[in-house]
This record gives C-alpha cells, sequence and structure tokens, in this order.
C-alpha cells in the first residue's frame, strides 16, 4: 500500500513512541480530520504495533513498517512484520471483531478487542512470510476550521 | 511517574504516555504503595494523553491489589483518549474516573 506517511523500524517499545509523533505530525498537517477520529486510530495503531513488539519473535528483532493514507472517507494503515505467523482464534476473527475479556478483572486480552471497536475494518493477513494488519476508520465530521 | 504517601493514602502521578513501555513501572509503583500500607490509591492522570491495554492492566493489576488490601483505586483528572478507551474497554464500571484528585480522595 502507498501511503501518505511511513516509518519503518525493529519491533522494539521505542518504536512506538515513533508512531504516536508520526500520528502527532498527522493530525497537525490534516486539521480536517476530526480529533477523535486520529485519537481512536492512534489507539488502535499502537495496540496492534504493541503486539508486534510483544509477540513478534525473535524478540527485538522483526522488522515492521508502516503505511498510513489520509483519505477524504478514512484513515487506512497497513503495518506489516517479518515475525511468525500469528495464530488466531478462528471465531474470533469470523466477523472482524474480537472479543473483550468477560472478566472485567482482567489484566490482559484487551489489545485486539480495543483496536477492533476503534476502527471500522481490523484485517490480519499472511503472505510470503509477512504479516499485514490492515486498519481502517471512517472519518465522521469535519472540523470547523476544515 | 511519581507517588506521594500519606497515611493510607497514596497519590500516583501517570506518565503522558501510559504505553507498554511506562505500565510495567505503574505497575511497580502500584503494587510498593500497597506493600507499603497505603491502599487508598489515587491515579492521577492529568498529564496522561495516552493509554493503551498494557496500561490498562497495570491499572486494573493495581485496583485488585489495593481492594485486597482494603483499600481502592480511583482516577483523577481523566483526559480525552484515556475516557474513550475506558468507555471502549467498560472499565469506567470498575475504574471509577473523577474530575480531580481531591474529589477522588473523598468517602473512602
Amino acid at each position: 500500500m502507498s501511503g501518505d506517511y511511513t516509518l519503518e523500524g525493529l519491533s522494539v517499545p521505542e518504536s512506538l513512541d515513533r508512531l504516536h509523533d508520526l500520528l502527532q505530525q498527522v493530525a497537525e498537517e490534516h486539521p480536517a480530520v476530526a480529533p477523535t477520529d486520529i485519537m481512536l486510530f492512534e489507539t488502535a495503531v499502537i495496540e496492534i504495533a504493541g503486539n508486534v513488539v510483544e509477540h513478534g519473535r525473535p524478540h527485538g528483532t522483526v522488522a515492521w513498517s508502516f503505511n498510513l493514507a489520509v483519505l477524504p472517507e478514512r484513515l487506512a494503515a497497513v503495518l506489516s512484520d517479518d515475525g511468525q505467523e500469528y495464530a488466531l482464534e478462528e471465531e474470533q476473527l469470523a466477523d472482524g471483531r474480537w472479543a473483550m475479556p468477560e472478566d472485567a478483572f482482567a489484566e490482559g486480552g484487551r489489545g485486539l478487542a480495543l483496536a477492533s471497536v476503534a476502527l471500522d475494518e481490523l484485517d490480519y493477513s499472511r503472505s510470503g512470510g509477512i504479516n499485514s494488519w490492515t486498519m481502517v476508520r471512517h472519518r465522521r465530521e469535519d472540523s470547523a476550521t476544515g | 511517574m511519581e507517588v506521594r504517601t500519606e497515611g493510607r493514602r497514596a497519590v500516583v502521578t501517570g506518565p503522558t504516555r501510559l504505553n507498554m513501555t511506562a505500565a510495567p513501572q505503574m505497575r511497580e509503583m502500584l503494587a510498593k504503595a500497597v506493600a507499603d500500607g497505603s491502599p487508598q490509591i489515587v491515579v492521577d492522570l492529568g498529564k496522561t494523553t495516552f493509554v493503551d491495554s498494557s496500561g490498562l492492566g497495570a491499572l486494573v493489576g493495581g485496583l485488585k491489589a489495593a481492594r485486597q488490601a482494603g483499600g481502592d483505586l480511583r482516577l483523577a483528572q481523566v483526559g480525552d483518549q484515556v475516557l474513550q478507551v475506558l468507555t471502549l474497554t467498560s472499565l469506567n464500571r470498575v475504574l471509577r474516573p473523577f474530575p480531580t484528585v481531591e474529589d477522588a480522595s473523598r468517602e473512602w
């Protein structure tokens, strides 16, 4: 995917700060995008990237690339990495949504579910040894200054 | 991130981004406050502009530890993104947000 913004790096925690900074840059350069849209998109991006950092093997050596396009109707991004294939449960993928943990006091397991509800589309695919996460959020509204 | 304790009460100041790089430290600070005898914890998120699921996990871990020690964990000065994330995960039911640290510290 060709996007307006591209970032590459290794799956280490510090790379998350670079993604945060990139989304901040996007917000500054596209004032017509509603702050809520950027905020929730950023939330999803960091969850997915965090997933790659946490679960990508070999640890810290997985290379990733991030492409983001700001389109009139939506924000769209693809995060790709060359780590091992993710073991996703089929029933979670069936409707494109991941469920929140039933236990309100669970300390983990909310990452993909949170990304999923922050987005309109979240898809995972594996091809040629590359994992690709596609993230789309439809833009809800334009600011008055658009 | 810093913690101020006064008897059974503790106020922990959150970092700018409570993501997976900061979450382990938050988890440790909350556990230490409880272990040191201050299970009535307010986490001041006035400076925190972003939280992710690992940050939420650290807060839930602190909440559980605090309640087991007869206290509680409450959030103060929650910003837009944090509030959205709490709502989307339904965690606003157990991690209660208060407008100020003072409000959160009343009526334990």
